[in-house]
């Protein structure tokens, strides 16, 4: 048995078999069944056959452009596909072992290349190169059509717990509940796009591992709570029952889930709460909870990420128009894409998906950037806006310069449209504050803005130069961090002063202090995920808005983020129900009280 | 049995090309075929085992041909070798 403690990022419990997925090297392992040996190892030998293919032709093309001594060096590779120690030794490993044809292949490379490295031989030591060079060609080959990793997860028949070293959002994007029971990553965070995915989708995960991946063995079963972050490899049956005791214990907590309307503090003000989702699928789940309107739709999401470019304006129309429909009379404000040009021109990501610029073309000034696409896309919403109340969010802002050109994109398409097909509604138009420099200029945007709405996940991180996805400063985070509710009390401001309505849809609002304290510094509506709504009334049911708002100026004079947790922590006696305690034993420790 | 020794003489000692030579001529032939040098013996056969050989120039490598053609095949293979793979010395 082997126990990891991580970062909770998606409630529940999942356990059942473990299916690793390594986005870099990609490879995908599992185990076969005995009697499917047969046929894994033949896959071996025709991802061979089309490698040797491959292979004499480079040879051929190099012998015309560069002459035949050259085009010899490929005989050593072409050589290398029949070797004993790379192919056949995959073979003998799938049929005593049972693993998959992939898997086999890189405990043979894995082989080969110890005793390449053990050489004391520059010369010998650059020869691994060429190895890697003929495996990574014949691992490629095994899946000649099928190259995504999305593709390769449609291929898990048996429920299972996903085990990955990173998670691209797109591939948490396409993950089924129903095949993936749980999800562990040896990267990651709370707050990163995949995690937010992962919990939008309900399934339990723990990020922040670090070493899961490499210490799995074939076959394991895992046992894994997205409440606490723990991970178990190979549970005793006495570890296995804890983890779920422990889940049965939490799920037995009053949640009042049935209430829906506006909610009221305990000194009668009323807080709204709406929902954050990524698809139309989810409206339905929002009303349930209660949400009076989604109050982030991540209009990128409902796109399968693979390529904006080619999601026409109908298709697009289409989304909008299902999920204004599905909420009326309720409003929808949908963000336009949050997304970089790798993904708008459909190319995969250099290596293993996750090097997005966070900094760089992306959001607004992608769009900015490439009328086409987001015109298309103000196209769809203005046509969506006639089937019910409609807002628009531009991701990123960080000038007045850039609003202004945001809004006048939008002008000029609701007039095209209304010149060729009527009238259209009016579209209150509002700026994500996420950057640091839009928080600041709060009161001039608000001049040009109808609507604020905080996106703390991105503004912790550039508030604090963070890297959210680097788990080794992930402490470092801190959504309580005096700064940031700083930052926030001048937004708050701005918007109160110019009369604008604002709302708070990062998660940290899903984190119960965070939300107690919010609601001291003046925010009155929420956007959160469906599933964190029914929990966050049940606090705001208890709270008494005079109290939060003592608390929050009490806060505002001390240093640090821990200090302030524990202020609000202290003071307000609905953020410690029943079974917290218990809950924070079970956590070993940790420091932060997030569920 | 045919057991023969020889010297690497071409300047980049066995390398893949000159290893990949090696494994093609010594495939022609029915004979097992093994390579030594200093105590550590591989298949004469595989490209993999002679490239973790690192025969460099000036060392000496054991040949054993076993079979047949054992006589022909360690007397082309020796050829091969002294001959510098047919490269510059």
């Amino acid at each position: 048995m082997i126990q990891l403690i991580g970062i909770p990022v998606s409630p529940g419990v999942a356990s059942g078999p473990a299916v690793v997925l390594l986005q870099n090297p990609f490879a995908i392992r599992y185990t076969v069944a005995q009697g499917h040996v047969a046929r894994e190892a033949a896959r071996l030998d025709e991802a061979a056959r089309l490698a040797r293919r491959q292979l004499e032709q480079v040879r051929e093309r190099v012998t015309r452009s560069s002459g035949p001594e050259l085009a010899s060096l490929f005989d050593a590779q072409l050589l290398m596909l029949d070797d004993q120690p790379l192919v056949p030794r995959a073979k003998a490993i799938v049929e005593t072992d049972c693993l998959n044809a992939e898997w086999a292949l890189q405990r043979a490379f894995d082989e080969v290349s110890t005793v390449f490295d053990q050489a004391d031989d520059a010369y010998l030591r650059e020869r691994r190169g060429d190895v890697a060079d003929v495996v990574g060609r014949l691992a490629r080959a095994l899946r000649p059509t099928t190259t995504s990793p999305w593709s390769v997860l449609a291929g898990i028949e048996v429920p299972s717990i996903l085990v990955v070293d990173e998670l691209a959002p797109s591939v948490a994007g396409q993950l089924e509940p129903a095949r993936i029971l749980g999800v562990a990553i040896d990267g990651g965070s709370r707050t990163h796009h995949a995690s937010i995915i992962v919990r939008s989708r309900r399934v339990p995960a723990v990020a922040g591992l670090r070493r899961a991946t490499a210490l799995i063995r074939p076959g394991a079963m895992a046992v894994l709570d997205g409440d606490a972050g723990e991970f178990v490899l190979d549970p005793t049956p006495d570890a296995h029952e804890r983890v779920l005791a422990r889940h049965r214990g939490r799920v037995a907590l009053p949640v009042r889930a049935s209430d829906v309307g506006p909610v009221t503090t305990a000194d009668n003000q009323v807080i709204r709460f709406e929902a954050n989702v990524e698809t139309p699928a989810e409206v339905p789940g929002a009303r349930a909870a209660g949400a009076e309107g989604i109050g982030l739709f991540r209009s990128e999401f409902a796109i399968g990420l693979e390529s904006l470019g080619s999601f026409d304006e109908d298709r697009q129309y289409r989304v909008y128009r299902a999920l204004v429909e599905g909420m009326a009379p309720l409003p929808v404000t949908v963000r336009t894409f949050d997304v970089d040009e790798f993904q708008v021109s459909g190319n995969r990501h250099p290596v293993g998906g996750t090097s997005r610029g966070p900094l760089g073309l992306r959001a607004i000034r992608l769009s900015l950037d490439r009328r086409d696409v987001f015109d298309t896309q103000l196209r769809a919403l203005v046509r969506a806006s006639r089937h019910g109340p409609i807002r628009i969010l531009f991701p990123l802002i960080s000038s007045v310069e850039e609003l202004r050109a945001a809004r006048s994109a939008l002008r000029g398409v609701q007039s095209e449209i209304s010149e060729g097909e009527g009238r259209v509604p009016d579209i209150p138009v509002g700026v994500m504050i996420e950057v640091p420099s839009a928080a600041l200029t709060a009161d001039l945007l608000a001049r040009d803005a109808d609507f604020f709405s905080i996106g703390t996940n991105d503004l912790v991180q550039y508030c604090l130069a963070v890297d959210r996805s680097d788990g080794r400063v992930a402490d470092l985070y801190d959504p309580l961090h005096p700064a940031i509710l700083r930052v926030i009390r001048q937004v708050i401001r701005a918007a109160a002063r110019h009369r604008k309505p604002l709302s708070v849809c990062g998660e940290m609002a899903g984190d119960p202090a965070s939300l107690a304290i919010l609601m001291g510094l003046g925010v009155t509506t929420f956007s959160m995920a469906p599933s964190s709504i029914a929990p966050a009334r049940a606090i705001v049911a208890g709270l008494s808005l005079a109290e939060m708002r003592r608390v929050a100026a009490r806060a505002m004079r001390l240093g640090t983020g821990r200090e302030i947790r524990s202020l609000v922590v202290k003071s307000v006696a609905a953020l410690r129900p029943p079974g917290a305690g218990r809950r924070e034993e079970g956590a070993g420790g940790r420091a932060h009280g997030e569920s | 049995m045919m057991t023969r020794q020889v010297v690497v003489s071409n300047a980049l000692g066995m390398h893949a090309r000159a290893a990949a030579r090696f494994v093609h001529l010594a495939t022609s032939f029915q004979a097992r075929v093994t390579v030594n040098r200093d105590g550590r013996s591989v298949d004469g056969k595989s490209i993999l085992g002679l490239l973790l050989l690192a025969a460099r120039c000036q060392s000496v490598v054991t040949i054993t041909a076993e079979g047949p053609d054992e006589e022909a095949a360690a007397e082309a293979l020796v050829r091969l070798v002294e001959t510098g793979f047919g490269e510059a010395p």
